[in-house]
């Protein structure tokens, strides 16, 4: 596709995908910091005589079987879900990025070794090895974030090698080589603030993809342990009550469902401000 | 030559499997539990006797309905005067299941085998006073005691001490053989037991012609299991909450009884500050059982105040010894030196009241000032740790063995609860067989446990039987660990056809070989040797590296596997016994190498928990999962192609912003919420189809992908909304190319356009995805198939891992990384000969990158 063919682009405003997903993103994280110091009710009270209650002014998504009000558990649940999916990010850039970038650098046979290894990661079912790391070192949310997190390397090792094996024949860097630089300073100076906008484009997807896999982890049992609040348990949870109280079923799930959406909305769009050659997609 | 031996593989995949008629109504019956195995004399697990006892194996006496003591296999018995020798009479015409005769031989077999001090058998400690076991003649033997055991008749009809034949005893854990009304048929592992009538039974016939016992583990599974009728009894319904309306439901009976299982608030009284009585009363006082049995419960249960169940005549209302007290909890803890409380940890193993009531717990022992941190562990890990090891502060668990309240003198248990009084009354009382006395002791022994607070009492287990109004004489209450179905009856006519059909067989690398065989007929025209060379090399180092992983990943895995088998109470020699004959005693390159060797041979190892060859378990589940995967795969293509090609030709429009608005969302749901609610939509609601479960392939193409439908549909919704954007951008970018352009110019229309030479070529990018999608349809199953109780792939590695079947976790991952690599590398080889431009390069991989 070249360059030329396309039409001249008007200024647009920003697109309703942008602004969409700035805002429930933006409600998300407000409600996990938020829910660090402030819920409705104390999520963490039982009221068993409470238990099961409809929705109400009181309690806008009802209560749960233990009497806890279940707008207050989504609230505090939000910071976990962000709280692991962070870090989880954290750990793939922070071990994949310069991994992808010396492969990009060396060539050859690092190249060669680090494709196998991120075969295999990629060739592991992620749920597995969750359910491996967590049964060896009993579940909870670290757990959690180390096995989301692994998955994470090769996904950004991938991104950096990628989008930095075309910048290795830009005039640039060849100025910077004929300057005498080595190859790892001119991978941190010159290669990754260039990257820099792919790798913040993955990290959202990434994020996004964190929220959902965190939810399935807890769900299944193996994410984090009450009586931390998490999405993923709350429907765990839920699943007998659905025909007593189907809002136990329905909130947490469209909790999880906003927030990553949300996320890879404003990834799409972040990437299409970034990426401009996309933006016609 | 190739494509013959293909079709030869692809037939044997399709082969449709044996299927056995049985005569009369069939009943299926949902457990929480799968039994390890199937011989009761071979370890402490409930489940296995809550399927084979007095339904497959008989006893000299069995246990009734209500608790009693009645005759089975023995017609009558005598005691001697000094209480050291019994007669026992025996039933004459009685036969096992393939005709051995049933006499005294046999008797003194049994129990000689499980009195060997190599037995496994979890009552060996129990009588251990049977000093000789004598034949007098073929139909009466005499036992002598070295002590007089008042219970003895009651021991006997225990489920441990059934009689078994010699020719068969060491195959019972897989083929029990016994002498009741049912005959073992088959057992589906992670799915079902079968057992049929036995047409030559000693006594009346069993009025069901078949009962299947099928693995409901889930409470929210259970419940739709019982709405969609796939269940027609579930004995111990896992799910309470639901109970009040299942009662309301006039197809429903609930049956609320009682069980022998004390549900106790463990305290480790070894463990500082929990050696202080005063902290113990202090949890004691803290605890709301009412509040507790409603949360955990919903109102299901009886409180308690000792260890000792309330439906017994010697029973002692203890619950008013430690009110709930926040305040006096308080008091007694600054007493001990506590006054701001102290952290601690709460284990609790995966079962509803445990993991519930937990939470309920430590929210009270919060509002005192002790901060209890929740720590939720596996069956494996709760015996390893908590029960064997003492490593642990509290934790919640029901004892459900009767009249146990001997632990609390068991030197060692896991309560650290040493106390020579207590030791003292256990031992007057084992002299004391009769009235007068023996009410009082077990007063005393009620009142001291109560008094040292060894333990917080919480409430007697429930027995909470829900079944169909047309079932009829299953047991109200659980005296023993059982689920007697010789009374069964059932007046709905044939009931839900149950399969029946053998294991798949060793068809487990058919599907491997299918694929590694397509790869090899797509590489011998397009691609170069030595590309393919290079390429199968680095497939192969690949998997090495893949299985050192896996290996290495395993064997951190804490627990121990045999413990695990033998249950609570095997010995250390029979664990040692057990640990030789799995090979797990060797160097770990040694088990590594031997692993490997096996692998290579198609041999996964044989299963520590089944006992049957890992390569038949995994055969079996295929079934289930390709098939899935299959399925989810066709129905994403055939949901993504029309999305992604309407999206991308009316990319400017209303509709294409609409759909890939719904993409959006599509990917951003959680597949197992998904499954969630098209199970409360299309199942509870609307009642078109069951709400989980599989009925085999037997039962037909049609049933068997109903079953399949709503999971496919679950699994595939996401991966079809990834699909159509892939598509939908490919096409894109294709329709801007210059040949597009061309073929428009020459008359072509839009849609001849498309078909001929836009699809073509946007499909190259599409393809990269199915195949990993494919992957991780294979494998990303297993919280759909948990959701659906499927009985595939994903739930077995999921049950092994909480079982400690470490071969079974190994052999199932391993699998489904090279079906993933294979995957993969086909995929990649597809590629290259759809753009023959990559031929040169290292493939996809490298490629997309």
């Amino acid at each position: 596709m070249s360059v030329d063919a396309l039409p001249p682009r008007p200024a647009r405003a920003a697109s309703p995908g942008l602004v969409l997903g700035a805002a429930l993103s933006a409600v998300f994280v407000v409600m996990a910091l938020v829910g660090l110091v402030w819920t409705p009710h104390d999520a963490a009270v039982l009221d068993v005589s409470q238990r099961l209650q409809g929705p109400s002014g009181a309690h806008p998504f009802g209560t749960d079987h233990l009497g806890r009000d279940v707008l207050s558990l989504i609230v505090a649940g939000a910071w976990n879900s962000l709280a692991v999916s962070l870090v989880a990010v954290g750990i793939g850039i922070a071990a994949g990025v310069p991994l992808g970038l010396w492969a990009a650098a060396q060539g050859g046979w690092a190249d060669e070794v680090l494709g196998r290894v991120n075969d295999i990661v990629f060739a592991f079912p992620a749920i597995l090895l969750a359910v491996m790391i967590t049964a060896a070192a009993g579940p909870g949310a670290l757990n959690a974030i180390v096995a989301i997190g692994i998955f994470n390397i090769p996904v950004f090792a991938r991104v950096a090698r990628g989008s930095a094996l075309p910048l290795w024949r830009r005039e640039f860097v060849l100025a910077a080589r004929v300057a005498g630089k080595g190859r790892l300073r001119i991978s941190a100076e010159h290669i990754l603030p260039n990257i820099s906008s792919q790798l913040i484009v993955q990290g959202t997807i990434q994020f996004a993809l964190g929220i959902l896999a965190e939810a399935g982890l807890s769900y299944v049992g193996l994410g984090a342990q009450p009586p931390a609040a998490s999405w993923g348990r709350m429907l765990n949870e839920a699943q007998t009550f659905y025909a007593a109280a189907p809002w136990l079923v329905i909130a947490p799930g469209l909790a999880i469902v906003l927030a990553v959406l949300g996320l890879s909305l404003l990834g799409d769009a972040a990437r299409d401000l970034l990426d401009p050659r996309l933006r016609r997609r | 030559m190739v494509a013959r031996t293909l079709i030869a593989a692809l037939l044997l995949l399709l082969a449709p499997q044996a299927m056995a008629q049985a005569a009369g109504p069939s009943v299926v019956i949902g457990m929480p539990l799968e039994p390890p195995n199937l011989d009761p004399t071979a370890g402490a697990a409930a489940a296995t006797d809550e399927v084979v006892y007095a339904n497959v194996f008989e006893g000299l006496t069995r246990i009734r309905r209500d608790g009693t003591v009645g005759p089975a296999l023995a017609t009558d018995w005598a005691v001697s005067a000094d209480g050291l020798s019994w007669t026992f009479t025996l039933r004459p015409g009685v036969r096992f299941h393939d005709g051995t005769p049933f006499d005294a031989d046999i008797v003194k077999f049994s129990l000689d085998r499980a009195l060997a001090p190599d037995s496994a058998n979890a009552a060996r400690a129990q009588i251990a006073a049977i000093s000789g076991v004598e034949v007098l003649d073929p139909l009466a033997v005499r036992i002598a005691l070295s002590r007089p055991m008042a219970d003895l008749p009651l021991l006997l009809g225990w489920g441990d001490l059934v009689m078994v034949a010699p020719g068969t005893a060491a195959t019972n854990a897989t083929n029990p053989v016994g002498t009741g009304p049912f005959r073992f048929a088959e057992w589906r592992k992670g799915d079902s037991v079968r057992l049929v009538r036995n047409p030559d039974y000693w006594g009346r016939p069993a009025r069901v012609g078949q009962v299947v016992f099928r693995l409901v583990a889930d409470a929210a599974a259970a419940n739709a299991a019982l709405l969609a009728g796939d269940v027609q009894a579930f004995p111990n319904f896992p799910a309470p909450e639901t109970l009040p309306a299942i009662e309301r439901d006039a197809r429903f009976k609930v049956v609320v009884g009682s069980t022998e299982g004390e549900t106790i608030l463990a305290i480790n009284n070894g463990k500082p500050p929990f050696d202080d009585v005063r902290v113990r009363r202090a949890l004691a006082h803290a605890i709301d059982r009412r509040a507790l049995i409603d949360g955990a419960m919903s109102g299901y249960g009886t409180p308690i105040g000792s260890h000792f169940p309330p439906h017994h005549p010697a029973y002692l209302d203890l619950t008013g010894r430690y009110p709930h007290d926040p305040a006096e909890a308080r008091r007694l803890l600054a007493e001990a030196g506590y006054p701001d409380g102290f952290a601690t940890t709460l284990k609790l193993p995966p079962v509803g009241y445990a993991r519930r009531g937990g939470e309920v717990v430590a929210a009270q022992l919060a509002a005192v000032g002790i901060r209890a941190e929740i720590r939720n562990i596996e069956w494996a890990q709760w015996l390893d740790q908590v029960y064997k090891n003492r490593d642990y502060d509290l934790t919640i668990v029901s004892h459900t063995e009767p009249l146990d309240y001997d632990i609390y003198a068991r030197p060692g248990y896991y309560f650290a609860y040493e106390s020579q009084d207590f030791r003292d009354l256990i031992e007057r009382l084992s002299r004391t067989p009769e009235e007068p006395g023996r009410t009082a002791l077990l007063h005393d022994i009620q009142r001291t446990i109560a008094e040292d607070a060894v333990n917080v009492f919480l409430f007697q287990l429930p027995k909470l039987g829900v079944w169909d109004a047309r079932v009829g004489g299953l047991w109200p209450d659980a005296p023993i660990q059982a689920v007697d179905v010789t009374e069964l009856t059932f007046d709905g006519g044939a009931a839900a056809a149950e399969r029946a059909g053998g294991g798949a067989g060793a068809f487990l690398l058919a599907p491997l070989v299918l694929l590694a065989g397509l790869a090899a007929w797509a590489l011998r025209r397009h691609v170069s040797p030595v590309y393919l060379a290079g390429r199968l090399g680095s497939l192969a180092l690949t998997l090495i590296l893949a299985t050192l992983v896996v290996f290495l990943l395993v064997e951190v895995l804490p627990g121990d596997p045999a413990a695990v088998m033998m249950g609570l109470n095997a010995s250390p020699e029979a664990l040692a016994a057990l640990r030789a004959e799995f090979g797990l005693d060797g160097p770990i390159w040694q088990r590594y190498l031997a692993w490997i060797a096996g692998l290579v041979q198609g041999d996964l190892g044989v299963s520590y928990t089944y006992r049957v060859p890992v390569a038949d378990l995994v055969a079996e589940r295929l079934w289930v999962s390709l098939p899935l995967a299959l399925y989810a795969l066709v129905l994403t293509v055939l949901i993504a192609l029309p999305v992604g090609i309407l999206a991308a030709v009316q990319r400017e429009r209303p509709t294409g912003a609409v759909l890939m608005g719904l993409t959006q969302v599509g990917l951003a749901v959680p597949n197992f919420w998904l499954g969630l609610l098209l199970v409360l939509v299309f199942a509870v609601g609307l009642g078109w189809v069951t709400a989980g479960g599989f009925p085999g392939w037997e039962s037909g193409i049609g049933p068997a992908l109903a079953a399949l439908t709503l999971p496919a549909l679950a699994l595939a919704l996401p991966q079809a909304s990834i699909l159509a954007r892939v598509l939908r951008s490919a096409l894109i970018d294709t329709l801007a190319e210059d040949y597009i352009r061309t073929a428009r110019a020459k008359g072509l229309t839009w849609g001849q356009t498309l078909r001929r030479h836009a699809l073509g070529n946007a499909l190259i990018p599409v393809l990269t995805i199915l195949g990993l999608q494919f992957s991780f349809l294979i494998a990303g199953g297993i919280i759909i198939e948990t959701v659906f109780s499927l009985p595939g792939l994903g739930r077995l590695v999921f049950q092994a891992v909480s079982q400690r079947d470490l071969i079974v976790v190994k052999g199932v991952v391993v699998l489904l990384v090279f079906a993933v690599v294979l995957v993969t590398t086909i995929v990649d080889l597809l590629y290259t000969i759809a753009d023959p431009r990559l031929r040169g390069t290292g493939g996809l991989g490298r490629a997309a990158a």
